[in-house]
C-alpha cells in the first residue's frame, strides 16, 4: 500500500515537502506513490495523479490535505478498486493559522477573527526578514524552511488549540512522528 | 538556453510558416505550474512536455526534425547528417539566453562537397532583453536590436556562435528508427559525456530485465552482462538478440532521459510508443512533470499515435494535430480547436474531433478487395 498525498493548494504542499524532507512525518519519501506529495483538488482533474496511479499496481490511500476540504472527492471508475481509503487532514479556516502560530499571534488573532479572514491578518502581521507575507509558497519556503521544527511545532499547537474538527476532518499533527 | 519557437518555409513538405511555438498560451493554474510549465524567467512559461499527434503521414515527425535541425544550430552551431534537403530552408528562431531574448533568421543551402551538411546564407540575429511587464509580447518585433559587427565564421558555422559560445548538447532526437547494434557504443558514450553512474545504467536495465544486475563495456565492441550468478561477454550484435531490439531501444532511450533530466537538455522522441510498454511510456512523461526529478527545466517533446498519452496531459496548448493537404501544417489544441475541456482527450481524438481518424471508405475499399 502507498499514501497519496493530494494536497489542496501550493503552500499545503510546501508545507507537506519541508515536513517530509526533515523526516518529521509518520511515513517516508518510499511510502509515497511515485514517491512525491501533488498539489490537486481531485483525481480526475489532474493528469500528474492519474500518472501515479497508473504506474503502481497496488492499493493506494488518500490523504487530502487543505483549509476545509468541503469538496468531495471523486473517485474514477478505473481506480475504485484501487483506492481503499481517503481521509481528510485540516487546517481550517485556512493555513495561515500556522503562520499566525508560528508567531504568537494566537490571542491577537482570535479578538478579531470574527472580522478578519487569517491570510487577511496575516499579510498585516507577518513578515520573514524584509518580506511581508503575500500568500506566495515563496515565503512558506522562507519562513518555515529554515526552521521545520517550528512548523511542526506550529501545527501540534494548531491541534491543541482547535478541538473543534468534525469527526471525519483529522489534523496534520495526526501525520507527525 | 530554451528554444522558445521556430517558424520554418521550403522545410521538407511544409506549408510555407511552419510554426512551432513553445511558449505557453492558455490560462496557467497552480497546478500547471507544478505540473506542466518551466518558468524560465519571471512569468515566462514554457512546456515540460509536448506532444505531436495525427494521421499516418501527416508531418509528426517533420515537425520533430524541424525541432531537432533547429537544436542543432543552438547546441552545434551546425546542420549536418539530417535526411532532408536543405537547399532554400528559410528558419525564424527566437530563443532565450541568460534573461535575453534572441531572434535569429537564416537560410539554408546544401555544402557544395560531397559531405552532407547545410552552409548559413542571410543570416541575421536581433537581441532584446527579457522584461516581465513584457512577457505577454516576447515576439513583438519592434524592440529588438540588430547584433552587428559579429565577425566572419565558416559559412557551415551559424552566427548563432557568437551569443552561446560554447558547444553543448541542447536536445538529443530519436528517431523511430532504432540504432541496431551500434545502440551499445552510443549507450556507453553517453554514460560518459553526462557522467551518468552505473548505478543508474543498473537500474534502468533492471526495469527492462529483471535477471540482469548490470552491463560493462570490454571494447568497442564486447561487452560483459552481468547477471545474478553468471557473467557473459558477449558482442554487440549478440546483445541486442539477447536482450531484445525493444529492450535494447528502451534502456538507450531512458539512459538518455536520465541524462535529459541530469544535465537539463530536452529529448525529442518520434513514436513513443515504438520504443516501449504504455507504463513506461507514462513513466517517463511523469519524470518530465516532476519537479523533484525535473530539477534542470527538461523538455520532453515527442509524436504518438497513442492518443491515450493526451489524457496524461493537464493542457490544451503543448498539444499540436498534423496534417496534411498537399502540404504539411500544424494546428494547436487550444488555439485551433473548439472542444469541451471536461471530455478526455483520447475520448475526442477517438470520435475524430480534431479530424485524425484513419479514413474509413479507405479501408473498406482494401477489404472489399480482399474478400474478392
Amino acid at each position: 500500500m502507498k499514501y497519496l498525498i493530494m494536497c489542496e493548494g501550493p503552500n499545503e504542499l510546501e508545507i507537506v515537502k519541508i515536513l517530509l524532507e526533515n523526516d518529521l512525518l509518520l511515513f517516508d519519501k518510499d511510502e509515497l506513490l511515485n514517491l512525491i506529495p501533488y498539489h490537486a483538488r481531485q483525481i480526475d482533474k489532474s493528469p500528474a495523479v492519474q500518472l501515479a496511479l497508473n504506474i503502481y499496481p497496488g492499493e493506494v490511500t488518500v490523504l487530502r490535505i487543505g483549509d476545509g476540504l468541503t469538496e468531495k472527492l471523486r473517485i474514477p471508475n478505473k481506480y475504485k478498486d484501487k483506492i481503499i481509503a481517503v481521509e481528510k487532514y485540516c487546517t481550517k479556516p485556512e493555513l495561515e493559522m500556522l503562520l499566525i502560530i508560528a508567531e504568537n499571534l494566537l490571542d491577537e488573532y482570535n479578538k478579531v477573527k470574527s472580522a478578519k479572514k487569517p491570510k487577511v491578518f496575516a499579510k498585516e502581521h507577518i513578515q520573514c526578514g524584509h518580506q511581508k507575507y503575500d500568500n506566495s509558497t515563496r515565503f512558506y519556503e522562507l519562513y518555515f524552511g529554515r526552521n521545520p521544527l517550528l512548523l511542526a511545532a506550529s501545527i501540534k499547537e494548531y491541534k491543541r488549540k482547535h478541538g473543534s474538527h468534525k469527526k471525519e476532518e483529522r489534523y496534520l499533527a495526526d501525520l507527525l512522528k | 538556453m530554451k528554444l522558445l519557437r521556430v517558424v520554418a518555409s521550403y522545410f521538407k513538405n511544409c506549408r510555407d510558416n511552419f510554426m512551432i511555438d513553445l511558449i505557453s498560451k492558455s490560462k496557467r493554474t497552480s497546478e500547471d505550474k507544478e505540473y506542466e510549465l518551466h518558468e524560465i524567467d519571471e512569468g515566462l512559461y514554457v512546456y515540460n512536455t509536448v506532444a505531436f499527434v495525427g494521421k499516418n503521414a501527416s508531418g509528426k515527425t517533420t515537425a520533430v526534425e524541424l525541432l531537432d535541425c533547429c537544436y542543432s544550430i543552438l547546441g552545434e552551431f551546425r546542420v549536418e547528417n539530417k535526411t532532408y534537403q536543405y537547399d532554400h530552408v528559410t528558419l525564424d528562431i527566437i530563443f532565450y539566453h541568460e534573461g535575453m531574448i534572441y531572434r535569429y533568421f537564416t537560410k539554408l543551402e546544401a555544402d557544395a562537397s560531397l559531405e552532407n551538411k547545410a552552409v548559413f546564407t542571410d543570416q541575421h540575429i536581433f537581441q532584446k532583453k527579457y522584461y516581465k511587464s513584457r512577457s505577454k509580447s516576447v515576439y513583438d518585433e519592434r524592440d529588438f536590436k540588430e547584433m552587428e559587427d559579429l565577425g566572419s565564421l565558416p559559412e557551415d558555422t551559424s552566427i548563432v556562435f557568437f551569443v552561446l559560445k560554447k558547444k553543448q548538447t541542447r536536445a538529443l532526437y530519436f528517431d523511430s528508427e532504432g540504432k541496431g547494434a551500434s545502440t551499445y557504443q552510443l549507450l556507453f558514450k553517453a554514460l560518459r559525456n553526462y557522467k551518468i553512474s552505473t548505478e543508474v545504467l543498473a537500474d534502468i536495465i533492471h526495469i527492462f530485465d529483471e535477471n540482469i544486475c548490470g552491463l560493462q563495456m570490454v571494447d568497442d565492441n564486447n561487452y560483459k552482462l552481468l547477471y545474478k550468478a553468471e557473467q557473459k561477454i558477449v558482442s554487440d550484435t549478440e546483445l541486442v538478440h539477447l536482450l531484445s531490439s525493444g529492450t535494447t531501444k528502451g534502456i538507450l532511450l531512458y539512459t538518455m532521459a536520465a541524462a535529459s533530466l541530469q544535465m537539463g537538455f530536452d529529448l525529442i522522441i518520434d513514436e513513443i510508443e515504438n520504443h516501449f510498454h504504455k507504463t513506461l511510456v507514462e513513466n517517463l512523461i511523469s519524470f518530465y512533470k516532476d519537479k523533484m526529478v525535473n530539477r534542470n527545466k527538461a523538455a520532453l517533446l515527442f509524436t504518438t499515435h497513442y492518443c491515450e498519452v493526451l489524457d496524461l496531459f493537464n493542457r490544451r496548448d503543448n498539444i499540436w494535430i498534423s496534417k496534411s493537404k498537399e502540404k504539411v501544417y500544424l494546428e494547436n489544441m487550444y488555439e485551433n480547436f473548439d472542444i469541451r475541456t471536461e471530455l478526455l482527450k483520447s475520448n475526442q481524438f477517438n470520435s475524430n474531433a480534431f479530424d485524425t481518424a484513419v479514413n474509413y471508405e479507405e479501408l473498406m475499399n482494401l477489404k472489399r478487395k480482399l474478400m474478392e
